[in-house]
């Protein structure tokens, strides 16, 4: 593919070298930001579609499968009512992630999701 | 813009160019299906950039390497995916309409026991729609239920 560049190693004139391993394992796989209140992703990479499961519920689907299900997950909410996101039920193409309120009940608030790990 | 010939390109990589080249097209269609009758009727929205990808051709594998994927998944003594090869290796699928890139997405997203027998019971357990179809508000949201009057003959017309 053209603009390829294939190294093992990057190296700064001073602060020293970092093996492409780390950029390539240490960045995101996947990240959204998805609104419950619209039950869509007002943008996003690498996932296929959201499944709108209820208030505060949903389950987000990736193009391209992590390798299994032990990837991190990082979700938080853009409104200052939250209390608590979690991730549950992973599997190598799906997360489910919830957000709940002031009352710890499931509520509709944009969420932010990062997933890190390894691909399929 | 005419896709690059991605194939053995990893799937990724594919997708890093398609969210760098492609303009997301948010649709209209949601897919509404009933997985228990404990659970409020689930809502799949596809994802914008994901649309582009189908619609444009040659980024996507075809439905059948998610499905081996996930007979791998379902294995009692599974640890990690040994076959990720098909997702990247295998001749990406051609340009979909809009259309048939929800038929594909319902075939990948929505639980094959729902999509294979949509039609068998009483009612219909999954409809396709418009997004303007449903409760403009999220009012009772954990009680929707695909109305019962629903039938083959109106999902048809």
């Amino acid at each position: 593919m053209a603009g390829t560049i294939v190294a093992d190693t990057l190296t700064h004139s001073t602060a020293g070298s970092v093996t492409t391993d780390y950029v390539v394992n240490g960045s995101a796989k996947a990240w959204g930001r998805y609104s419950h209140n619209d039950a869509a992703f007002d943008d996003s990479f690498n996932f296929s579609s959201a499944v709108d499961q209820g208030t505060g519920d949903a389950r987000l689907t990736f193009s391209s499968a992590m390798v299994n299900d032990d990837f991190s997950c990082t979700a938080t909410a853009s409104n200052n009512s939250a209390r608590i996101c979690v991730f549950n039920e992973p599997s190598t193409t799906t997360v489910d992630i919830e957000a709940f309120g002031t009352t710890f009940a499931n509520t509709d608030l944009a969420q932010g999701v990062t997933i890190n790990g390894d691909l399929a | 813009m005419q896709t690059p010939d991605f194939k053995g390109t990893h799937l990724f990589d594919r997708l890093c160019w398609a969210k760098e080249n492609l303009e997301a097209h948010q649709s209209d269609y949601r897919v509404v299906y009933e997985d228990s009758i404990d659970e409020c009727a689930k809502i799949l929205v596809p994802d914008p950039n994901w649309m582009a990808c189908a619609m444009q051709g040659g980024i996507l594998p075809p439905v059948w390497v998610y499905h081996e994927l996930a007979k791998d998944e379902a294995q009692p003594d599974f640890k990690k995916h040994t076959r990720g090869y098909l997702l990247h290796e295998t001749e990406p699928v051609e340009a979909m309409t809009e259309e048939q890139a929800i038929e594909y997405l319902i075939m990948k997203d929505v639980p094959q026991h729902i999509w294979k027998s949509w039609n068998d019971g009483n009612k219909p357990k999954m409809v396709i729609c418009r997004k303007e179809q449903l409760p403009s508000t999220r009012e009772w949201r954990n009680a929707w239920k695909i109305a019962d009057d629903i039938n083959a003959t109106d999902l048809a017309a």
